[in-house]
């Protein structure tokens, strides 16, 4: 009888802060260290739930964070039982590819802002935040992710926030993230990551495009059903890549012609 | 790997099926004349449920709210002790028997029989629910009941007219037969409301008004008397009474019947020209057809068709009433109804000698309870004990409060099942009992064909063979010697019922056999009523047309049908417990068209309620095109949502079928 | 090297590798060609087994939190195209899925090379009857049972008489290329088209049984899940509708965008990533179709005739 190592097998831990961020959105915290870098993401599990795909949240060596939409039965499980082991195993993916790009405009929408936070984390530790501009389009004031966050991010780096729909307390801009594209025209010539609902970066490919930035350096965050994250259950198939091992951050020079891009 | 027989629709495929632990692998059986090697997704996916850890696997007792492990003994000495104290109390009729269609021939003969040598012709099952309907009509206008070709003859038939049925997710081998036959350049007829596969591929699709089957056909009928397309020399050496017939199909000219079915003139004459003129033609027909109060007269109107067209007994042609459990048609052919002995003898006849002697008995002579009667008799206290085998009725009858009350009022409910229903939950004693995969015995399909079940691993923990348990019942309760196998039990059944007399192990495996298989058809009997009916001749029925038990008005605008969907079986206790077909239909739904959803601002998915005069349910929305406007469908497969609630108790007078498929409801967003 | 055995011969050469393995052979039972453990080579069927061997690798279900163990077994009368299936998936999962990996690496085939073509085959669309990459190959001819085994495998072979004919396997193909010829590819991978009319009628016909993936040699696509004894995976079928559903929607809403996944994937996005078709010729898919789909259409459509 022969064995093998089981990269099946996760590592079970229990968070060690949980907090409510919107009404179905919730940020865990774990003590261990973050191996990954900005992009990638873990494969969380309950036990007799299921596993589901999330992105890291932190920036390598931070303590391992995850924002996560509780839609699916296992998201919905950890934010009901917040004191269950919850297993991980990764990082899997690729990176945002940062490093060397003069300028990045980094565009989230919706629950696409947690891999960006690492980004974030990512790039004040091991490069400059001057090089960063983030655009973040939120659907109202009380689905903004990482409130207490965006205060200080306001004041290191250029961070710029809109909402689909404003409330009478928002003061700020109102009309959906691609709204925010024209303001960073100055930026062509560098990278843009776009991440969030296919149709966001659908609309925002276009209008950065619109602006003269140049496919090649055009990121996107692609997101499928995932079973595996290692590339052998099929589920994440795209053209000729699978999202977990080729992606989930994809050139959009690359795949523009696939007709399944924005999905 | 073990060839043995699929356990859940009437087509019967042959699988190969190797299982250990709660793992398994599964492939169509390449030979076979059945489905040649063919399985839908319920085949290759389905089986799990055999292995999984909620099988019950020690009997049980209930003492007020606490369930208790006994053994074999202790239980099967207490049943038979309890059922004899209250038919000796309350009489033969306090007692009911519920067979089930999902167990062997063996089994159903064995429980029909411990019924009767209890003194009771209470033994029904759900049979009744679906195609009781056809053993009422077949058996009054040919004399048997049963398909009269078989699935490799489909193969020459050069006009198919599905209606009611949703072949390709019901029966899908039977389906993809048609599909085959349809791209080889056959023509097929779809009768159905909702928009099916087959529907959609059809040379001509009948979307018709659900309750409009008999002016739909008669309408056919009347095209077909106009245009001289009747085969008259078939009609009169083979048939009688067609005159009384055709004075009745006068009065239904399509431009008349469109009223009632939706259906235009010039679609029903396409309809009957192919039909009539493009020969041999194949009626296949399911629940559309037989679930209505007028589903007898249904089915003889789908008889009465054939008739007038030589479509039956040639080659190709015949009468298809599509059979849905694995093996319905086996525990009809074994009586386990309340108005036939085994082979379809009448329970208030003399035939009833015949089994006196051969099972040396003092038998009862009357029609005992129908399944839905059962329940109404227990709530009025009639009827004090039922023993149920692989059967859940709490889910799949009509009027489900009904039977909720009636089983909460039984003195003795004895579930003999594999998993903890919803209908266990009720009951007093549980007997855990074998799948389909862990025991021998045989299936009758939809083509009469009786086939080898051959075990495929053992049941899990105590659970036993359903044919063991029976044989110590019946062996404690009339102190005779218990069967020794279902071969045993089978050598009887041949004795018992003249049609299966040639019938023996050896000879149904690999393949099975068509009945009649006796000494004059050693190989059984592919086609039936090929020189005579067995009846002697065809008899036509004249059929006037009468709407159905509700229709809409404005408190109860819609119509609501009930029925299946392909990744699902009944009432869910298989298939909900396998991975992918749970993933491919995780939820209830009520299917609703887009100008309706549109109407009462109903969005995909949104959880409405839907209600009629008997109940209620609240489920989500499936907005879609295949369902025309004012219908509404439900699939029964979900216990979160039974849409049996809203089904009433209203019956067809000689069947005694509930209308499952029409239900006058509202649509609450 | 290729050497010359008798049937004697044969029963040796599995009687040393059964010292090692367990040893399984495609065996005729009730008419229907199965995998099952032999104890003799006479056992062994030489007609297309009724279902690729592929649960020797890929269970049909199993507990993946289990540590991936496999017992060494050699299969005996595998075809060509189900053991090239197998080095095609190769590339994509070994060393990736643990449990494919360990029995992969422990489970010798041997395969018999075809000498007639089977009804609707068309390996030699590519390369087959004879393969490049094989465990141990073999030739019946006549009396003759030509076998080369792959150094991995050499061992086994010591002591058998080296052919005569060196160049048995290379005119074998040759000649059953010339008698069947071959389906062209033509460059498929950039003919077919995402809007082709082929996807929907192939959608009018087929009801998602599954089988077209559970037959073919080279579908590898598993659902992971969990359950009350742990967390499965088990073969999956890419036809169906639960396959990329999320809790966001369906990439693949309708049958037609299941249907042209399944061969765009075997026929222009592993070609593209791997470098190979995702397919062998071995017609099983058709065999299995309930309504006969034949992936041979998809190779012969005309797509620019649309």
């Amino acid at each position: 009888m022969i064995t093998i190592k089981n990269e099946y097998l996760p590592e079970k831990m229990k968070p060690i802060r949980f907090r409510m961020e919107t009404d179905d959105t919730y940020t865990i915290v774990f003590s261990k260290r973050t191996m990954s870098h900005a992009g990638q993401f873990y494969m969380l599990s309950v036990d007799g739930v299921g596993e589901s795909p999330i992105s890291v949240a932190s920036g390598f060596g931070n303590p391992l964070t995850f924002s996560i939409k509780a839609v699916g039965s296992v998201t919905k499980y950890i934010m009901d039982h917040r004191d269950s082991a919850i297993g991980l195993r990764g990082p899997y993916g690729n990176t945002w590819p940062w490093k060397g790009a003069d300028h990045i405009v980094a565009i989230a929408g919706g629950i696409g802002i947690p891999p960006i936070k690492a980004l974030i984390e990512d790039m004040e530790s091991e490069g400059n935040l001057s090089d960063l501009t983030v655009l973040y389009g939120a659907r109202s004031p009380k689905d903004i992710v990482y409130k207490n966050e965006i205060e200080a991010w306001k004041k290191e780096l250029d961070f710029r926030i809109t909402v689909d729909n404003g409330d009478p307390s928002w003061k700020g801009n109102v009309g959906v993230v691609t709204t925010l594209i024209p303001g960073v025209e100055r930026f062509k010539n560098g990278s843009a990551f776009v991440i969030g609902p296919p149709i966001m970066m659908k609309f925002s490919v276009q209008e950065l495009i619109k602006h003269g930035f140049s496919p090649e350096n055009i990121y996107l965050s692609l997101e499928r059903r995932m079973e595996c994250g290692i590339g052998v259950c099929g589920h994440c198939n795209i053209g000729q890549w699978y999202v977990c091992e080729s992606g989930p951050i994809f050139r959009y020079s690359d795949v523009m012609n696939e007709p399944e891009v924005f999905l | 790997m073990t060839l043995t027989i699929c356990p859940y629709c009437g087509t019967g495929c042959q699988i190969e099926v190797d299982y250990s632990g709660d793992h398994y692998t599964v492939h169509g059986y390449t030979r076979s004349v059945v489905n040649e090697g063919k399985l839908c997704i319920k085949g290759y996916q389905g089986l799990s449920y055999a292995g999984s850890r909620d099988r019950i696997t020690s009997p049980m007792i209930r003492r007020g709210d606490v369930w208790t492990e006994v053994s074999w003994d202790e239980a099967l000495d207490y049943v038979a002790r309890r059922l004899t104290e209250i038919r000796d109390k309350y009489g033969p009729d306090s007692i009911a028997f519920q067979a089930s269609a999902k167990c062997t021939n063996e089994e159903n003969y064995l429980i029909q029989k411990i019924a009767r040598m209890m003194g009771t012709n209470n033994v029904d099952h759900c049979a009744r629910s679906c195609h009781s309907s056809t053993v009422a009509g077949l058996i009054r206008t040919l004399g048997t009941a049963a398909a009269t070709g078989s699935i490799r003859s489909l193969k020459s038939t050069e006009t198919f007219f599905v209606i009611g049925s949703n072949t390709t997710e019901q029966h899908p081998i039977i389906g993809t037969t048609i599909i085959r036959q349809k791209k080889a350049g056959k023509k097929l007829i779809v009768a159905d409301p909702r928009r099916t596969k087959l529907a959609s591929i059809a040379d001509v699709f009948l979307q018709f008004r659900p309750g409009s089957d008999v002016a739909l056909l008669n309408s056919m009928m009347f095209v077909i008397l106009k245009k001289n397309l009747i085969d008259s020399e078939f009609i009169r050496t083979r048939t009688t009474d067609f005159d009384v017939f055709a004075a009745e199909i006068e009065k239904y000219p399509p431009e008349v019947t469109e009223q009632i079915t939706g259906v235009s003139p010039d679609l029903v004459e396409k309809a009957a020209e192919l039909y009539a003129g493009n020969r041999p033609s194949a009626i296949l027909y399911g629940m559309g057809i037989t679930q209505h109060i007028h589903g007898t007269e249904n089915v003889m109107s789908v008889s009465n068709l054939a008739l007038m067209t030589g479509n039956i007994g040639r080659y190709g042609s015949g009468i298809f009433p599509l059979r849905g459990q694995n093996n319905v048609q086996g525990s009809s052919d074994m009586g386990a109804l309340s108005e036939f002995y085994p082979g379809y003898i009448p329970a208030d006849s003399d035939g009833v000698e015949r089994f006196e002697k051969i099972w040396d008995a003092k038998l009862p002579k009357n029609i005992g309870l129908m399944l839905s009667e059962m329940f109404d008799a227990a709530i009025d206290g009639r009827v004090k004990a039922i023993y149920l085998m692989g059967e859940n009725p709490v889910i799949t009858e009509a009027n489900l409060s009904d039977v909720e009350k009636g089983l909460t009022n039984l003195d003795l409910f004895v579930v003999q099942d594999i998993f903890m229903t919803e209908t266990a939950k009720f009951a007093h004693v549980i007997l855990p009992a074998s799948s389909a995969l862990e025991k021998d015995g045989t299936f009758t399909n939809t083509e009469r064909r009786i086939q080898r079940v051959v075990a495929v691993k053992d049941p899990p923990g105590d659970a036993k063979p359903d044919w063991w348990i029976l044989s110590q019942l019946y062996s404690r309760l009339f102190h005779r010697e218990a069967y020794r196998s279902p071969e045993e039990i089978f050598n009887e059944i041949r004795v018992a019922i003249p049609n299966y007399s040639g019938a023996k192990y050896e000879n149904l495996y690999p393949d099975g056999k068509q009945w009649p298989i006796n000494d004059q058809h050693p190989e059984g009997t592919e086609i039936l009523h090929v020189d005579r009916f067995t009846r002697g001749l065809g008899r036509f029925m004249a059929i006037p047309y009468k709407p159905p038990s509700e229709t809409p008005d404005d408190q109860y605008p819609f119509i609501l049908t009930t029925g299946r969907n392909y990744y699902h079986w009944h009432s869910g206790t298989m298939t909900r417990r396998s991975d992918i077909l749970e993933r491919e239909s995780p939820n209830p739904y009520v299917e609703i068209s887009v100008n309706d959803a549109k109407k009462l601002s109903i969005r995909n998915g949104q959880i409405i309620t839907v209600e009629s005069r008997h109940g209620s349910i609240r489920l989500p929305a499936m907005v879609t095109s295949k369902i025309p406007d004012g219908i509404v469908f439900v699939p029964f497969h979900f216990k979160e949502a039974r849409v049996n609630l809203l089904v009433g108790e209203n019956l067809d007078p000689y069947s005694k079928i509930p209308e499952f498929k029409v239900v006058a409801v509202r649509v609450i967003a | 090297m290729i050497y010359e055995l008798t049937e004697e011969d044969m029963w040796r050469l599995l009687q040393k590798i059964a010292e090692e393995y367990d040893v399984f052979g495609s065996k005729e039972e009730l008419g229907e060609v199965v995998f099952s453990k032999i104890s003799s080579f006479s056992e062994v069927s030489e007609k297309k087994s009724s279902y690729s061997p592929k649960d020797f690798l890929i269970k049909r279900s199993e507990n993946i939190l289990e540590i991936p163990r496999a017992e060494k077994k050699a299969v005996i009368g595998v075809k060509s195209c189900d053991l090239r299936g197998f080095y095609l998936m190769d590339l994509q999962i070994l060393n990736k899925d643990p449990f494919y990996t360990v029995r992969r690496q422990n489970t010798l085939f041997i395969n018999f090379v075809c000498t007639e073509m089977c009804p609707g085959g068309f390996c030699t669309s590519f390369g087959g009857p004879v393969l490049d990459d094989y465990d141990i190959q073999v030739l019946h001819i006549g009396q003759s049972y030509f076998v080369e085994a792959d150094p991995r495998y050499e061992r086994y072979l010591a002591g058998f008489r080296p052919a005569s004919d060196q160049d048995v396997f290379v005119k074998h193909s040759k000649e059953f290329n010339r008698k069947y010829g071959k389906i062209e590819l033509n460059g498929i991978e950039k003919r077919m088209k995402w809007s082709s009319k082929l996807w929907t009628e192939f959608a009018n016909y087929c009801i998602s049984c599954g089988a077209c993936n559970y037959s073919c040699p080279t579908c590898y696509c598993i659902d992971v899940y969990d359950d009350e004894t742990g967390r499965k995976k088990e073969w999956d079928s890419c036809i169906l509708e639960g396959f990329t559903k999320t809790a966001a929607g369906n990439v693949r809403p309708d049958l037609s965008d299941r249907l042209r996944q399944r061969f765009y994937h075997k026929f222009k996005y592993y070609k593209l990533s791997k470098g190979e078709y995702l397919c062998t010729g071995c017609n099983r898919c058709v065999d299995d179709c309930p309504v006969d789909i034949d992936i041979k259409e998809v190779i012969t459509h005309d797509y620019d005739k649309e």
